[in-house]
């Protein structure tokens, strides 16, 4: 009896406490039950020939949901698949992650525990319930990876698979989207989308409808890439270079003539500045209505001065400037700084101007997610944004344990004074570590730190391999070799860069690994906190995998840029050791809490940048439902037809009927996108000041809204028009329509536009921030 | 203003918010007027006519305002919801000197999480302290001064814990009432039931007003009102809006100028504050006087100046130094809530600038000049709002206050809470495609 109660008990207390607590995980009890009944299925299949797996999977197809049984014979099947294509058994835990991803969850599973598989097995299991899938990871390379490797097991079930990558042509494009299962980076599949909505011809759309997301890498696209909206630019002419105020900038000083803040976003002249600049532009002034024009050239300037550094946010490779996502420490293709700064950082490098962009067309990864009507997502790290991904994907977390326990020992934060210390500490740390011969995995902030560190490291006589955006085409074979015993790798952030380490190093011998794993596995050093607790976990996750031993450690210091960025206020009186380390608990409490005011402003930013796109996705929408009239059917024409009925009889006369049909589609569709980036590029100049409404106590969402709405609605009836007008001034020439000559213009190539937005101001509580700078000031 | 009900009405998730606000309002309406076990319904009817005859509710006229008439009828909400309002103001001045709450309140909305919770645990706590003061105060025949019948026939221990714990809980169920039509419903939940607190006074002042003084005096007293009302949504809406520039961007083809970008200053930007301020104040003397001074020995000098010239609410001396009150701390309240140095600092920052004024030192002056002179109007208005019921209804009604509803806080509590329902019902309205109503 006594035995009995015991867990009856715990188990109305994990009951009870789940319901008060809300916990951020749901319970996978279910699907465990069915884990006997697929291994008793194994020996079975095993003598089975591959004919007969794929005829097996063949008899599976429904296009309904899968029953307990079918469920159950498609996961036997998935095993014996991966075993037979990749000598990989998947694990009980790994069938419980299919079985998580089969029923939309985001099932979180630690590093090195065969994520792809898992995936790709779940995407073959919605393939076969008659659901076209989209694999959504976070970056080509590992999209491109992910489907070759697994294309054989795809292969045995009968499921065809394929890729997206920037490079892939238009015809290939279509045909990857054809198949049952199709990869791709979240960007990648995001500017199919948005460029989808900006054909002119029906044919041209090359996205199927939505159906299955499978999302690698769920808390990494989800939530760092929901912050910023996907959003495409085009080129309209040749860049302009202010090469005068880029002069003029160069030769400001920090504090004299312009100040920052201390999180590095803005950067403003001070009085003496502006004075400088408006004499070394002719004595204009710089502050009046005239002035504005040349005011934004000297703050774009200075922008690019002040705020953008070479190597950390940025890279100069082949006379290009290219931009480093921060976020992933890779080179984003393809992007650029929007608003003419992109020209202001090539005018302060000195090269040529690339060609400016206007918006064309935007989208968050919220409103990309939305359009899938069933949604799964897998990562390491996904409990601590569990509450992120139920406000605003309704996805609820499963947590599957690791096939073998986490060993992995977790050493305290050390943390130092300055950054000095604390990097003579870290090659201190590292050359006592790598005596012994463990491997060892620093993981840096940005590009310029990995090699500043990598320099010290040599000068102390120890050889490292680094790897950052300037050479992460090696990825894979540095990652593959940093698990040998002697190695030191200097990385980067290694979120979404979802390759392992594996102890021993790419050659499988076993003394090398015995070796590495007698040493302790892979030593990881963290050389600061990252802006979240989750990246953090992210590094630390590259040791241990499953079940190896391994061990981790974080440096900070009380001046690293998190802590100034989220609390600059250090508190006094922190007793710090010779080597200015402070072991005094409130120097680690000032940590946290830094990192917490970073991850809570970021949370901020997530959900302001949804609450002010919602209308515009709203809108957009809407338009959408009309350009897709135009598109499809011959309203372009009906209409011109009506209105300039001569002009129309005329070219008829000319042009075959199908021609002028089109004529009139791409005249329209060329309006109604133009009116969209227009009205696109209003919103941002409202959003941009409508935080001051809530000075006079109105609510500034609101006034959003009441500035977009009526504005909007113009955009439908001035296309028409404005359509109307170019129909009867476009030439026709012997070569055929002459559109260009009437202005209908499309842009010549796309990009995406990095975009950030100013976090808002807080509302209220002015009276109290007075009260507690007095305080403040009578403290002192 | 029909049209707008109906296609709010026409609009499924509107009807579904507006229809649980309401439902929500007729729950608290009954709870408020539903009496306290252990209080002699009866007695405390009597009692409550014959103080409303007399007048002399003075001190716990506002509390009785602010809890729609329950305090004043011992019902199950009579604290109200001024423990919650008291309890988040403290909060938030501990998070001044607590250097704990300081970083909750920065480590957005998980540490704002916490100090809710703080502040529901703080609003009990006042909630039992206040209702056991309020209970004391009814036992002792205090609250009605003048009326000797017992209220609380059983005032032995478990008959008055059992009052108290029911009052906290009504200002516990109304705290949870107020956040539900916050999340689910339209508005701001506390700022509704303070609304409706005081909108549920007006059919019984009315009535007292045709009871004593007959339907010609009546129908005066509606066409002021309703022109009082008229012009404080018209100053309401008025502000001053000085046009902002940001040249961070380098813009394309079209500019937008001037159309959206301002930086708007109310009339009246400090609200409603400097008259609770002031009104406060002046209730001050008469509290001390009759917890200090004896209140049977009415001869002396100070009971007397107090009598005819502060508590009477029509002696000129009272009117004019609550007007010239309500202009301090207007004065007062806008300079410790709008900072002109942030402001002007948070504009540098993000690159915009009033145009023909450089940023920095001479922004922060101009918002300073511009600011001085919008208050001085505004002030005045506030004032003649608060001291208006004063002039006019001390000469056709007997014992008429501050707080009828028709004139001064209640006024303006009513007109703001209502025009800031309005517009968000109007923005919800408009994201559905309806053309905007509010003018």
């Amino acid at each position: 009896m006594a035995l009995g109660r015991a867990p009856m008990r715990t188990r109305v207390g994990k009951r009870l406490r789940r319901i008060i607590e809300r916990p951020a995980s749901v319970e996978l009890t279910k699907y465990e039950k069915l884990l006997p009944a697929i291994g008793e299925r194994e020996d079975d299949l095993r003598d089975r020939s591959d004919d007969d797996l794929g005829r097996a999977a063949r008899e599976l197809r429904t296009d309904g949901d899968f029953s307990t049984e079918q469920l159950i014979e498609f996961c036997a099947l998935g095993r014996e698949a991966g075993r037979r294509a990749l000598g990989e058994r998947a694990f009980d835990v790994q069938m419980l992650g299919v079985m998580g991803l089969l029923s939309q969850h985001v099932v979180q599973m630690a590093t090195g525990e065969g994520k792809t598989l898992v995936g790709a097995l779940a995407a073959c299991g919605h393939a076969l319930q008659d659901k076209r899938v989209h694999l959504i990871s976070v970056n080509d390379y590992l999209a491109k990876r992910d489907a070759e490797w697994m294309r054989p097991v795809f292969e045995l079930l009968g499921v065809s698979v394929d890729w997206v990558e920037p490079a892939t042509t238009h015809a290939e494009r279509k045909d990857a989207y054809g198949c049952d299962v199709t990869y791709g980076a979240v960007s990648e599949i995001g500017f199919d989308m948005l460029r989808d909505r900006l054909v002119t011809k029906a044919d041209d759309r090359v996205l199927p409808r939505p159906e299955v997301a499978i999302v690698d890498e769920a808390d990494s696209v989800l939530v760092d890439e929901a912050r910023v909206p996907l959003v495409m630019a085009g080129s309209v002419d040749a860049g302009v270079v202010d090469e005068e105020v880029a002069k003029i900038v160069r030769r400001l000083r920090l504090g004299l003539h312009y100040e920052t803040d201390s999180d590095g976003k803005n950067a403003w002249l001070t009085p003496a500045g502006s004075s400088v600049v408006e004499k070394a532009l002719g004595g204009i002034d710089l502050y009046d209505e005239s002035g504005a024009e040349r005011l934004a050239a000297v703050n774009v300037a200075l922008h690019a001065h002040a705020l953008l550094a070479r190597d950390v946010d940025y890279l100069v490779r082949d006379g290009k400037v290219q931009l480093i996502n921060t976020s992933r420490g890779r080179v984003a293709e393809l992007q650029r700084w929007p608003d003419g700064l992109q020209a202001a950082v090539e005018a302060k490098e000195q090269l040529p101007p690339s060609d400016r962009g206007e918006v064309l067309d935007s989208i968050t990864v919220q409103a990309l997610i939305a359009r899938y009507p069933v949604v799964a997502g897998m990562t390491g790290t996904a409990v601590a944004v569990a509450e992120t991904l139920r406000e605003f994907y309704k996805l609820e977390v499963a947590v599957i344990p690791p096939n073998t326990p986490n060993i992995r020992v977790d050493e305290p934060d050390r943390i130092f004074t300055s950054p000095s210390q604390k990097l003579r500490a870290i090659v201190a740390e590292i050359s006592q570590v790598h005596e012994e011969g463990r491997p060892i995995l620093v993981g840096t902030q940005d590009v310029a730190e990995s090699e500043e560190l990598a320099e010290k490291l040599t000068k102390a006589g120890l050889t490292c391999t680094v790897l950052n955006a300037r050479n992460d085409a090696e990825e894979a074979e540095i990652i593959a070799e940093a698990g040998k015993p002697g190695t030191i790798t200097v990385s980067t952030q290694m979120a979404g860069r979802g390759t392992d380490i594996k102890l021993g190093g790419s050659a499988v011998d076993a003394a090398e690994r015995d070796k590495a794993v007698e040493l302790g596995g892979l030593y990881v050093i963290g050389t600061a906190r990252y802006p979240s607790s989750r990246l953090d976990d992210q590094l630390r996750g590259r040791a241990g995998r499953q079940g190896d031993p391994g061990g981790s450690v974080f440096f900070a210091s009380l001046e690293d840029d998190l802590v100034m960025a989220g609390a600059p206020d250090v508190p006094e009186g922190l007793a710090a050791d010779d080597d200015g380390e402070i072991t005094d608990p409130a120097a680690l409490r000032h940590l946290n809490h830094a990192q917490r005011v970073v991850e809570g402003a970021n949370q901020e930013i997530h959900r302001n940048t949804w609450r002010y796109t919602r209308l515009i996705e709203r809108q957009r929408s809407d338009l959408l439902t009309f350009r897709d009239e135009v598109l499809l059917t011959d309203t372009a024409a009906e209409h011109m037809r009506a209105e300039e009925r001569e002009r129309y009889d005329e070219l008829a006369e000319q042009l075959s009927e199908e021609t002028l049909a089109q004529m009139c589609r791409e005249i329209m569709l060329f309006h109604l996108d133009q009116l969209w980036s227009d009205h696109l590029a209003f919103l941002a100049d409202v959003r941009e000041s409508i935080h001051l409404r809530a000075l006079g106590k109105e609510t500034p969402i609101d006034e959003f809204h009441r500035a977009a709405i009526p504005e909007f609605h113009k955009i439908i009836n001035e296309a028409k028009d404005s359509a109307v007008k170019t129909f009867a001034d476009t030439e026709v020439t012997d070569d055929g329509v002459d559109l260009a000559g009437a202005g209908v213009k499309r842009p010549t190539s796309t990009w995406t536009y990095l975009v950030h937005d100013n976090p808002f101001d807080s509302d209220a509580e002015q009276a109290l921030k007075k009260i507690r700078g007095t305080l403040r000031k009578k403290r002192r | 203003m029909l049209s707008v009900i109906r296609s709010a009405l026409a609009t499924p998730d509107l009807r579904k918010k507006i229809l649980f606000t309401l439902f929500i309002v007729v729950v608290y309406r009954i709870g408020a007027v539903t009496p306290a076990p252990g209080v002699s319904y009866e007695n405390v009817q009597a009692c409550g006519e014959q103080i409303g005859d007399s007048g002399a509710q003075g001190v716990y006229s506002l509390l009785n305002l602010f809890s729609g008439g329950a305090l004043l009828q011992l019902s199950i909400f009579a604290t109200g919801i001024m423990p919650y309002i008291t309890a988040s103001i403290i909060i938030q001045l501990l998070t001044v000197v607590i250097p704990r709450f300081e970083e909750l309140k920065k480590e957005g909305q998980s540490g704002q999480g916490k100090l809710t919770q703080y502040t529901r645990y703080l609003t009990i706590a006042l909630a039992v302290l206040q209702a056991t003061g309020v209970v004391a105060l009814a036992a002792r025949g205090g609250m009605f001064q003048g009326c000797d019948r017992e209220v609380i026939p059983d005032d032995g221990i478990i008959g008055t814990s059992l009052i108290v714990l029911t009052m906290a809980a009504g200002t516990a169920v109304m705290m949870w009432m107020g956040e539900l039509i916050t999340e689910r419903g339209i508005g701001n939940g506390m700022s509704m039931l303070i609304f409706l607190n005081i909108a549920a006074r007006i059919p019984i002042e009315g009535k007292q007003i045709l009871d004593s003084r007959g339907g010609a005096v009546f129908a005066v007293v509606c066409v002021f009102a309703l022109a009082i009302i008229a012009s404080v949504v018209f100053v309401e809406q008025g502000q001053r809006r000085i046009p902002v520039q940001y040249a961070k961007r380098m813009v394309g083809r079209r500019m937008y100028g001037g159309t959206s970008t301002y930086l708007p200053i109310k009339v009246n930007q400090a609200g409603v504050i400097p008259v609770i301020f002031a009104s406060s104040l002046l209730y001050l003397p008469d509290l001390v006087g009759r917890l200090v001074g004896d209140p049977t020995d009415a001869d002396s000098w100070f009971q007397q100046f107090l009598q005819t010239h502060v508590v009477n609410q029509s002696s000129p001396i009272h009117i004019g130094g609550y007007f010239l009150l309500i202009i301090f701390f207007t004065y007062f309240y806008i300079s410790i809530t709008f900072n002109v140095d942030e402001r002007a600092e948070d504009m540098k920052k993000y690159g915009g600038f009033i145009p023909g004024i450089r940023p920095g030192r001479p922004t922060a002056e101009y918002l300073h000049f511009v600011l001085g002179r919008i208050t001085l109007p505004g002030s005045i208005y506030l004032g003649t709002v608060a001291v208006l019921p004063n002039f006019f209804l001390s000469v056709t009604q007997e014992g008429a206050n501050q707080n009828f509803p028709f004139g001064g806080t209640a006024v303006l509590i009513m007109v703001g809470v209502g025009l800031d329902t309005m517009k968000q019902i109007e923005s919800q309205l408009m994201q559905r495609n309806y053309e905007g109503f509010l003018r």
